[in-house]
């Protein structure tokens, strides 16, 4: 599948199964408990699924791991900040700061 | 559903929701810099910030796109990025069932991280369910102005801001800004430290596979490490 076409078809499945997951308990599963550990589980979405997202983006450069690069001691920093403040503001104007002046010293 | 509309109510979850709107707006912004990167029209954009109405989910499935995995991957992989929906969903059943089907429908719409956190705390401080679901109705249309507001801009501004401001370091800062305040909580280091080290040991995989690989990881880990807690308190 190609192009535009593929990419409404992402919108429009992944946004019905968001919305089937939106509504699950509410109104398709109403009458069920939800199993306990599928309830235990579900806890730990957030921080696997948005990690395995994030530390490609940090580490990996163009396609290749890249430990060296300024973008992972912003990152660093830019989890401090958020720990300390859990702001996103914040933690956006840490983040870029730090890397846009370890550019400005790298060049 | 109109002659149930508390318009104190809406108004309470419209305006308590405007701090939270001025913090996610960057996010916002930053998902319409994606759809724009990874080489969406206006028409789609809007069609994920609309329809999806998921900032993770909409910056993964254009991710995704733009790298050319499989629809059927990209697929998979914010389903299991927004199983989290039903955990919100089987939390806000109970208040929500007093109301009309039409009610239901429209809150599960609307039902996001923060519209939940903000609704969950007004249904358990009232009696009255049309108090508690106006009130959500209205952190939802909050949020929801807002996303489409900013989506659209980050889309039009997306292909004007120069590359060497390195601007699409924002995407992983938005997703640490949510992530770094759950280390508080033990199993969910181990969690994200599972995911991390899976989702770069296993990128040889196919298809960007090692995203979704990882997530799971990441969640078993975190559940096992809860139990192993519970198990190590109970001695």
């Amino acid at each position: 599948m190609e192009g535009a076409l593929k990419l409404w078809a992402v919108i429009l499945i992944v946004g019905a199964l968001n919305y089937a997951s939106r509504l699950s308990f509410i109104a398709i599963f109403a009458r069920r408990e939800m199993p306990p550990l599928l309830a235990r589980a579900l806890r730990y979405v957030p921080a696997a699924m948005l990690t395995a997202l994030v530390v490609p983006m940090v580490v990996a450069h163009a396609g290749m791991p890249d430990p060296t690069h300024p973008r992972v001691p912003a990152a660093l920093l830019a989890v401090a900040v958020a720990f300390v403040t859990r702001s996103t503001l914040w933690t956006l104007a840490a983040g870029m700061g730090a890397l846009w002046a370890l550019q400005a010293l790298g060049r | 559903m109109r002659r149930h509309l508390d318009t104190a109510s809406f108004r309470d979850g419209f305006v308590g929701m405007l701090p939270a709107c001025v913090g996610l707006a960057p996010f916002g912004v930053v998902c319409g810099v994606g759809a724009a990167a990874a080489g969406a029209d206006l028409a789609a954009a809007m069609g994920m910030s609309t329809i999806i109405f998921s900032g993770a989910a909409q910056i993964l499935a254009a991710q995704l796109y733009a790298a050319g995995a499989p629809l059927a991957i990209i697929v998979l992989t914010c389903f299991v990025l927004g199983l989290r929906l039903l955990m919100y969903s089987a939390a806000m059943a109970p208040h929500l069932k007093p109301l009309s089907p039409a009610w239901q429908r429209t809150l599960a719409f609307l039902l996001t991280d923060q519209a939940f956190a903000a609704a969950i705390r007004r249904f358990n401080a009232t009696d009255d369910p049309r108090d508690g679901a106006s009130f959500f109705l209205g952190t939802g249309v909050a949020l929801w102005a807002m996303w489409q507001a900013t989506n659209l801009a980050g889309f039009l501004a997306g292909n004007l801001i120069p590359a060497a401001w390195s601007l699409d370091f924002a995407v992983p800062l938005c997703f640490i800004a949510l992530i770094a305040p759950l280390m508080r909580n033990a199993p969910n280091v181990v969690a994200a430290l599972v995911a991390g080290v899976a989702v770069l040991a296993l990128a040889a995989l196919p298809m960007r596979l090692n995203l979704v690989v990882a997530g799971i990881a990441g969640i078993l880990a975190g559940t096992l490490a809860e139990i192993a807690r519970e198990r190590w308190k109970a001695r």
